[in-house]
């Protein structure tokens, strides 16, 4: 039976082990670079915020830096976490007042992470 | 007391050699520049860690301009680039690719003379990437109001201080209508301010295939970041490669110049290689200083030297060495007063 090159494309697919292992949240705000507490929001700590793929938090930020409202917030989590252990966090989130445009689960495949690192 | 302090990064490979050929003739210029040199790049690795050390960032913040030999950028070792670096550190949104026909490389055109200004800082290279599904890989395209905004009012002045009449806008906007159509949308918000300039917008893809057809109707160019990067090879392709291409990396407070090819480590100390891009950057550089008449100087001598290749270094057919192509243009400066 003839195969087509979708098909084809579709069969290479190799199989991963996927496993959550953080998100990015991405959050406006006006008053500046965010800031969290270790442990405000159980088990995901927040790891790096950049903006405009620019790192701001933590360590150096320079002067000459232009930053809009809009910042990426890394939360890698401290344990092992589930979906729903995300669902809580947002929750918590909102709750104190951040307000997000949209969320990122972070994923490893294989044990290699899934997503690029902060400049 | 000297009138302007400029850092010098010679960088690696055939940088030093190269930057030591443009400070000979920069010098015979007449323009009064005392010079600070500092370390980047790959030899900075084992006694700093880094491939830019602070004290080069500190001495670059402190003059607020720097003449930059190239640089390797090592790959898979996950050291940051030294270039991204400084464009990051110094927010360099402006990176300024003028696109001139040298008249020695003959071109099959009479007349090309574009400046690209491509926004430094955002799109696709704000490094905003991630696998969402296991067969899905997605980047974030980031366009902002204000980064296009001050890429555009950044053209439009320096079209305005360089008497250039026409500036276009090179997008994609009929296709990615929110991230495109912002940075034309903030494009024609810029222009408002520069009624005497003429303003117009290009599709990149037909961008692209005037520039190879007829390249003289375009006068600046403004592009986001990936168009920008493609278009400007595109166009230092058009008038012979990158052996002439010069580049500044501009920001609010501090203005980077630089030649855009490699390192080409294989020439590394045996004094051949063309010095001409760094050069050209640092003509860039001294009009960018408002020192116009040294650059005006250099420009003329370095063309008659061309002209004439009699001390023209091997890709452009002659023998000489960099140190002798750099000494026949201050004898030719020398030659004019």
């Amino acid at each position: 039976m003839a195969t087509t090159f979708s098909e084809a494309a579709k069969s290479t697919k190799k199989k991963k082990e996927i496993r959550l292992v953080g998100v990015d949240m991405y959050i406006i705000t006006e008053n500046g670079i965010p800031s969290f507490q270790d442990g405000e929001f159980g088990p995901f700590k927040c790891e790096f915020i950049s903006n405009r793929g620019t790192k701001v938090w933590p360590g150096f930020v320079s002067p000459d830096l232009m930053m809009v409202n809009w910042y990426r917030c890394r939360f890698m989590a401290t344990q092992d976490v589930q979906d729903s252990n995300v669902d809580a966090f947002l929750a918590a989130l909102s709750k104190k007042g951040w307000w997000w445009s949209a969320v990122q689960k972070l994923w490893t495949h294989d044990g290699e992470a899934a997503y690029s690192k902060a400049y | 007391m000297a009138q302007h302090v400029v850092t010098m990064l010679p960088g690696e490979g055939t940088g030093p050699e190269i930057c030591e050929a443009v400070r000979l003739v920069i010098d015979a210029s007449g323009v009064d520049i005392k010079w600070e040199y500092e370390e980047i790049g790959l030899g900075c690795l084992e006694q700093y860690g880094t491939l830019l050390p602070d004290k080069t960032i500190k001495n670059i913040a402190k003059n607020k301009v720097a003449l930059k030999g190239p640089t390797t950028t090592p790959i898979g070792t996950g050291h940051k680039s030294a270039n991204v670096t400084l464009r990051k550190v110094f927010d360099l949104f402006a990176n300024v690719r003028p696109a001139k026909l040298i008249p020695v490389l003959k071109r099959p055109w009479d007349k090309i003379d574009i400046i690209n200004f491509r926004e430094n800082t955002e799109d696709s290279y704000a490094a905003i990437e991630h696998m969402v599904s296991d067969e899905v890989a997605q980047c974030l395209k980031v366009i902002t109001w204000p980064g296009s905004y001050r890429i555009a009012d950044f053209a439009f002045q320096w079209a305005r201080a360089n008497g250039r009449k026409k500036v276009y806008c090179v997008h994609k906007a009929n296709i990615m209508k929110m991230t495109d159509g912002l940075f034309l949308e903030a494009f024609r918000e810029a222009a408002k301010k520069y009624p005497e300039i003429e303003i117009g917008d290009v599709i990149v893809d037909n961008c692209c295939m005037q520039l190879v057809r007829n390249p003289a109707q375009f006068d600046c160019l403004v592009l986001p970041n990936l168009y920008g990067d493609i278009l400007t090879d595109l166009c230092a392709g058009l008038v012979g490669g990158l052996g002439f291409a010069p580049g500044a990396n501009i920001g609010d407070n501090c203005s980077i110049f630089e030649a855009v090819h490699g390192s080409a480590p294989k020439y590394a100390g045996m004094k051949k290689v063309n010095p001409s891009a760094v050069l050209v950057s640092g003509i860039m550089m001294l009009r960018w200083l408002k020192e116009t008449a040294a650059a005006d100087r250099i420009e003329k001598a370095m063309f008659a030297v061309l002209d004439e290749r009699k001390h023209v270094t091997y890709d452009v057919g002659g023998t000489a060495t960099t140190d002798e192509y750099a000494q026949a243009i201050v004898d030719k400066m020398h030659a004019g007063k």
